[in-house]
């Protein structure tokens, strides 16, 4: 089963609402399985991951590969399975981010979110070489900023 | 709770696949060696933890701080690593 859509994190020119769905939730919220990924012109590199049910609810998602040049994840092979990639395309990697202040935001990349772009079936997954990475990789936000 | 006493070079077998061997007793540290099958996930429970965590935090209520938040990472594609 193929979706007509396939996921893109790209500069969109519109307001863009893919359905993701997480059979396993995140770690902490693991009842809340149905989202909606949303990205919006304006907020590039950012996107949402609203809860389906209570769009309020989101979490602030960005390419991790935006976040640290040489990000080298590497993904356990049951969760490859699970996701049905095969090969690397098919994945497109989520670095959930947390925004301490206007001027402090911070990205996991220990635990990114995987989601087959075709099928559109995600998964945070604990990288095998997790030791090598923070859950707080601080994002360059520019001192200027306000 | 399944409790076992090991010796040091003693193992106990999960599953038939997965094996934990006691390497070395230094105090209160235990060192153990855990062969598994690669598509068995292995970690400490604190990173399972710190993700949680990491996650609870990052949880938001949909606010306007995001597209100025946006604009102040103009330079982000250009961003060496550390």
């Amino acid at each position: 089963m193929k979706c007509a859509e396939m996921l893109e994190l790209e500069t969109p020119a519109i307001v863009r609402r893919d359905p993701v769905r997480m059979p396993n939730g995140l770690l902490g919220f693991e009842k809340i399985k149905n989202y909606v990924l949303t990205t919006n012109p304006d907020e590039h590199p950012f996107a949402w991951l609203q809860v389906q049910d209570d769009t309020a609810l989101a979490f602030v998602v960005i390419d991790p590969f935006l976040a640290l040049l040489d990000y080298q994840p590497d993904i356990p092979q049951a969760d490859v399975e699970f996701l049905k990639l095969k090969q690397a395309d098919d994945a497109l990697l989520l670095g959930i981010v947390t925004i301490h202040d206007e001027h402090r935001a911070t990205v996991n990349l220990k635990g990114p979110i995987v989601i087959n772009r075709h099928t559109h079936v995600g998964k945070q997954v604990i990288i095998t070489n997790a030791a090598a990475y923070s859950v707080t990789h601080a994002l360059p936000v520019a001192e200027t900023a306000d | 709770m399944l409790i076992l006493s090991r010796k040091l070079g003693e193992c106990i077998v999960i599953d038939g696949r997965i094996h934990v061997t006691v390497m070395r007793v230094e105090g209160e540290v235990v060192k153990l060696g855990i062969a598994a099958p690669s598509e068995v996930p292995v970690h400490r429970k604190e990173v399972y933890e710190e993700i949680q965590r990491s996650n609870q935090q990052a949880l938001v209520k949909q606010s306007a701080l995001l597209p100025k938040l946006a604009g102040s990472l103009p330079k982000l594609k250009a961003a060496t690593p550390p």
